[in-house]
């Protein structure tokens, strides 16, 4: 049996509707993790549909500008355009062995709904996502995708209209059709065994990284740092180097218009504990303990908790997390358009803004491997309006 | 005795139903609120369930999701409603009161000093939706070292199954028995097998079964009435009250009719 809790954070913060039904899961999840055969099939759909492994990619120009070795894992280059597709196809495969016939899911950027709305048409289920209004208002192209693949995609309108509204609708629909339908919940967040099933399920991308890392550079990274919204593809990146001392391990929040004007989603900056969607972990929060709307230019960081795991991780002192601003990431994203060739996702550009800033303190010799969780064609029109408002991108 | 282990113990002795009311505090506003929990009381209503408005009420269907965010928008909370108790207290009102709020709530304000200012100004229940069985331990430790604390009310789903004997062993007060799955304000939606699940949670439960969830006139509640020991309304009761522009003349009348239909007499 697995402990519920990371420290004092984690747990399963839900209706009693729920209870059985997450026992059910943790016992299917159990089960599969336990069975070779279960692995055997996530790993052939990872690599025969996915594309992986996916390179971890020297970036020489960034690295002879900011004075420290730069490597990327290119997770941009999966299917569907992000790490997301690699928790979907674990959770489906263990949905379809638990014998669900309908899969839900929340999204805010819309790359978790379009992984989830691939592995349902991919596995023959059905599908609904739930998405705030105003994330269908800023991500009409990933909109268009989940229709085209077959799901349906459901508005959102209560609270913010952001993906906290969507998480809280998927919940109640989930409470009520549990039966017969999986949630398939894309960041390491929720109520347990969710935070440890995403990390599962995403922990290929740190495998994999350091392997590679260790055939290029015959030792370990030094920097390991990735973007944190709810935490999943930091987790991922994050799981196979939390028990190699030697590795500096970074999570990037978004600070938004920066932390000091209070429109940011940096959960772990100045967030105290609390409990939402089902566990306990830092979070934004008013003077009446109501939940704080999160601030980012990025959907996908646009967040106001943090997955426990990453909570008890920074309170242990293992990893530390830092904030960049809108404009810091979106610099970062323009500088490794033009130096490398590669339109990173606003998300992973936070990561980047950092990684130029820590370089600094760094020498020729050491390395930071970085996550760069997605592709940035999703934000092409925030892009775009973001530089012709600035007036610095012709 | 707490008053609501008190009021429900007379109801059992005079043979009748308990009836219980919904009303998400600080609508029409704060004043007005008290206003409507003192109708409900001068009508004879059993126990108030006061809601406190949370920013995410996952638990909760539309209607108290909407009546959650306009309390918020006019400026509602704990604090606020904590007040509102200790005056109506002061004015002599003893009709039992729960709050039926979300945990953060309670976390946010910190446990040990919201179970002494629970005591302080009267509140005698609490329904924490979030607040499964297991995570419960946190809460009720507090609640035992705090003289004169609220009783934690025990809810119970039709997917509770083989957890149902668990978790009323040691309940109090009285049982919340969810009728449907999913959330709050499914009218009489009934989960498909109510009937046998109620009975199973009577069969066990050695304190009052009360049943919510979709319920909105007595009728609803006439296939059941001889297992349960009274019913919950709460979405459709923040209907009237929305839609009468928060009469307490409607509040005090609903209260009446549902409760002498409810125990065979004339409404």
């Amino acid at each position: 049996m697995s402990s519920k809790y990371y420290g004092e954070f984690g747990g399963q913060y839900v209706a009693e509707t729920l209870m059985n039904t997450l026992a059910e899961l943790e016992r299917a999840f159990e089960d599969a993790i336990r069975d070779p055969k279960f692995w055997e099939e996530y790993h052939y759909y990872l690599r025969e549909y996915v594309g992986r492994e996916t390179p971890l990619y020297y970036a020489k120009r960034l690295s002879e500008k900011y004075g420290t070795k730069i490597y990327l894992k290119r997770e941009d280059l999966n299917h569907t355009g992000a790490h997301k597709i690699n928790n979907v196809i674990g959770q489906i495969l263990l949905a379809r062995r638990m014998g669900k016939t309908k899969v839900i899911a929340e999204t805010g950027a819309g790359q978790h709904g379009v992984a989830t709305a691939t592995g349902a048409a991919l596995f023959d289920m059905e599908c609904k996502v739930y998405m705030g209004s105003e994330d269908i208002e800023r991500q009409h192209l990933n909109v268009m995708r989940m229709e085209m693949l077959g799901a349906k995609v459901v508005s959102v309108q209560s609270g913010s209209n952001t993906l906290k509204d969507a998480t809280n609708e998927a919940i109640r629909t989930w409470a009520k059709e549990a039966e017969d339908t999986f949630y398939v919940i894309g960041s390491a967040v929720g109520p347990h065994p969710y935070p440890r099933m995403v990390k599962e399920f995403q922990k290929c991308i740190s495998i994999e990284a350091k392997r590679q890392f260790m055939e290029k550079e015959g030792r370990l990274p030094d920097v390991v740092m990735a973007c944190v919204g709810g935490g999943s593809n930091s987790i991922g990146m994050f799981a196979d180097f939390i028990d190699e001392p030697g590795v500096e391990l970074i999570g990037v929040e978004a600070a938004g218009m920066g932390i000091e004007t209070g429109k940011h989603a940096s959960a772990m900056a100045l967030g105290r504990p609390g409990v939402l969607h089902g566990m306990r972990s830092y979070l934004l929060q008013d003077d009446d303990g109501n939940v704080q709307l999160a601030h980012s230019i990025s959907a996908g960081l646009d967040y106001p908790g943090v997955g426990p795991e990453h909570a008890y991780l920074r309170d242990s002192g293992r990893a530390q997390y830092v904030s960049v601003t809108d404009d810091e990431a979106m610099e970062a994203l323009a500088e490794l358009c033009r130096l490398e060739g590669i339109i990173p996702a606003i998300e992973s550009a936070h990561a980047l803004a950092y990684a130029f800033r820590k370089a600094k303190t760094m020498t020729k010799e050491q390395a930071i491997v970085l996550c760069l969780s997605g592709r940035g064609d999703k934000d092409a029109h925030t892009i775009e309006s973001y530089f012709s408002g600035k007036g610095y991108m012709n | 005795m707490n008053r609501i282990e008190e009021r429900l113990q007379q109801v059992k002795e005079r043979g009748s139903k308990a009836f219980i009311t919904y009303m998400t505090a600080g609508l029409p506003d704060m004043a007005g609120s008290a206003a409507i929990l003192k109708a409900q009381a001068e009508a004879g209503i059993d126990v108030i369930e006061l809601g406190i408005p949370f920013s995410d009420p996952v638990a909760d269907g539309p209607v108290i999701q909407a009546a959650s965010y306009r309390a918020i928008q006019k400026g509602a909370n704990l604090k606020k409603i904590f007040e509102m108790v200790r005056q109506v207290r002061s004015e002599g009102c003893e009709v039992p009161i729960v709050f039926m709020m979300y945990f953060n709530t309670a976390m946010y304000y910190g446990l040990a000093a919201f179970a002494a200012k629970c005591a302080e100004v009267g509140v005698d229940g609490l329904i924490i939706p979030d607040l499964p069985y297991e995570e419960q331990p946190q809460m009720t430790k507090v609640l035992d070292e705090t003289p004169g604390a609220p009783i934690l009310i025990q809810l119970v789903t039709p997917a509770s199954g083989d957890r149902i004997p668990m978790i009323l062993e040691n309940a109090r007060g009285f049982v919340y028995c969810v009728s449907s799955m999913g959330v709050t304000g499914q009218e009489a939606d009934f989960h498909r097998n109510v009937v046998s699940y109620l009975e199973q949670v009577k069969a066990v439960s050695k304190i009052p079964v009360m049943m919510g969830f979709g319920i909105r006139t007595a009728a609803d509640v006439e296939p059941m009435k001889n297992t349960i020991d009274g019913c919950i309304v709460g979405s459709h009761f923040i209907r009237l009250m929305e839609e009468s522009n928060y009469s307490t003349d409607v509040a005090k009348d609903y209260v009446r009719t549902f409760k002498a239909q409810m125990n065979g007499e004339k409404g």
